[in-house]
């Protein structure tokens, strides 16, 4: 499971075809240098964001946004956490830790 | 999932049991109330750190040109002049004995030397002064990031009633009471009168040309290898490698502007009191810069330690193991060599110490 994940996301964002990767990088949310590589994302009720940690530190990227509340805790380098979300809304999303690190979720 | 548009029948299906397998990892991690839902953690790879060569790791730590003053708040000569007479007037307090100089002393690195701020009445405050040396660059201001600039922060003290103890109405009657006030503040806010946002954006222009001063780390970064001993040159290599200090001590003014729990054995839950949601965040507080670091021991936000040997001592166990302590602290297995190697490379941080002229006050 958690080899055939590793190939999925690694086909989602890395993928080789670079068609592939460039629409695919669009839901997901890079770490590096501590800065969210968005400001802004658009998705649909019910769809997820992956957020990827490909620093070199622990982030910890959370919301308070009401309906869309999450905290990933303390996620180290080289993980990638996925977050669906299902109310429709603008979603602050910060890291806990680094305040720089700032974004928006907008669902509809 | 997202509207991934994939091509190819073999890309397409893969794609799908892509899809089906995060699904199913969703579900499995999913919560139960109303909330967002947190998937399964995917390993992902990433980059091996660049072993860059020293050079490059040199260019990280090398002092930016300018000062940087925000648009809403550009430098004027006239603001400064102000500022500063503002910022060393103990008529800004209630009892007329404190200005903020009182506890933010260039003499002590702009601290105040002391464990834990005093306050009105020589009462000891909660925390210990923090330096506002190179505050300019700064991101969020207090050792729990209760200040967002400043500008707004320079008005918390003066009327918080452990501090200054000075309301805001009194404190404009009283400089509307002294002429030459009237004339700073017209010179720097024209036709504005004197206001409380005046008072803020003139002592952050003052705060921000509080500069850490030319230190011999400097020379050395700008290609002067004799600047710095051969131990500090080592307790360099230490701070950005076995020691891991650089993962939060970062760049030239060696802050992230974040927050950690670093182990300390007190009990102030710090930036907790407005992030404690995040367990990473119960216990902790703002990095701290390390320029003229040997100028204001005792150092932490409790004031808890004496010298720098205390605190690499500190980082060297690990401090006390919680649930909030920073997963970047841990035991760091350092020899006695390496140890007093570090401490040598910390006191090449400080700066040739200007004196600072303090201004006469108006009558
Ligand atoms: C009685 C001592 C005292 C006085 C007077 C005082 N301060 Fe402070 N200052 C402190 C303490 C203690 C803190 C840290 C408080 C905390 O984080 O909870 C602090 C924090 C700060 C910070 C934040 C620094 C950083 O890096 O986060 C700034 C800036 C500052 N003070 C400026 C001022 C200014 C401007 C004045 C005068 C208007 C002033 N202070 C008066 C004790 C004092
Ligand atoms: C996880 C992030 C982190 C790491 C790693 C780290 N520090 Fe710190 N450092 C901090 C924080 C946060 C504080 C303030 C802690 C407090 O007062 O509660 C601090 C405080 C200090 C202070 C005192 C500053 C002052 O003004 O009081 C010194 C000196 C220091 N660190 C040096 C080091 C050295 C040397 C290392 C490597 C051995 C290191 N730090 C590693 C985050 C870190
Ligand atoms: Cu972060």
């Amino acid at each position: 499971m958690k080899r055939f994940s590793t190939f999925c996301y690694a086909f989602a964002v890395f993928g080789g075809v670079s068609a592939v990767a460039a629409v695919a990088a669009d839901q997901s949310v890079h770490q590096k240098g501590r800065v969210f590589s968005v400001e802004a994302l658009k998705v649909k009720t019910g769809e997820a964001v992956v957020f990827v940690n490909d620093d070199t530190v622990p982030h910890n990227v959370m919301s308070t946004s009401a309906g869309n509340e999450f905290n990933l805790g303390s996620v180290a380098p080289g993980t990638a956490m996925p977050v669906k979300f299902d109310k429709a809304g603008s979603v602050q999303v910060i890291c806990a830790i680094h305040p720089r690190m700032k974004m928006t979720v907008t669902v509809d | 999932m997202p509207n991934i548009v994939f091509r190819g029948p073999v890309l397409r299906s893969a794609a799908l049991a892509c899809l089906a397998s995060i699904a199913a990892a969703a579900l499995a991690g999913s919560q139960t109330f109303a909330a967002a839902t947190i998937g399964a953690p995917i390993t992902v790879p990433v980059p091996a750190p660049q072993k860059g060569s020293a050079e490059s790791l040199k260019d990280e730590y090398r002092r930016p040109a300018e000062i940087p003053f925000p648009a809403s708040n550009p430098f004027t000569p006239e603001k400064l002049k102000l500022g500063k007479t503002l910022y060393y007037d103990t008529r800004l307090s209630g009892s007329g004995a404190q200005s903020c100089a009182s506890c933010h002393n260039p003499g002590y690195g702009w601290g105040d030397g002391l464990a834990k701020g005093v306050g009105d009445g020589m009462k000891e405050l909660k925390r210990r002064s923090p330096t506002i040396v190179n505050a300019a660059w700064g991101l969020i201001f207090m050792w729990d990031g209760r200040a967002p600039s400043l500008e707004e922060q320079a008005l918390g003290p003066i009327q918080a009633a452990v501090e200054m103890n000075m309301p805001i109405e009194k404190l404009l009657e009283r400089l509307n009471s002294i002429t030459e006030y009237k004339t700073l503040f017209e010179a720097a806010f024209p036709g504005e009168g004197i206001t409380p946002a005046g008072i803020g954006k003139a002592i952050a222009t003052f705060e921000r040309t509080a500069i850490s001063g030319w230190a011999p780390f400097d020379s050395w970064i700008d290609g002067d290898a004799k600047a710095i001993s051969a131990s500090a040159q080592r307790g360099f290599a230490l701070f950005n490698g076995k020691a891991q200090c650089n993962t939060c001590h970062v760049g030239w003014n060696f802050t992230d502007d974040s927050f950690h729990d670093i182990g300390l054995p007190d009990a102030d839950i710090g930036r907790g009191a407005f992030l404690g949601v995040a367990v990473k965040m119960r216990q902790a507080f703002k990095t701290p810069g390390l320029r003229d670091i040997s100028r204001r021991s005792p150092f932490m936000h409790d004031g808890s330690m004496a010298t720098l040997e205390a605190v690499v001592e500190h980082y060297d166990t690990g401090g006390v193991a919680r649930p909030s302590r920073s997963d970047l602290i841990k035991p760091l297995g350092l020899t006695v060599e390496e140890k007093a190697d570090l401490v040598a490379f910390l006191k090449t941080l400080s700066g040739s110490s200007d004196v600072i002229a303090q201004p006469i006050q108006p009558r």
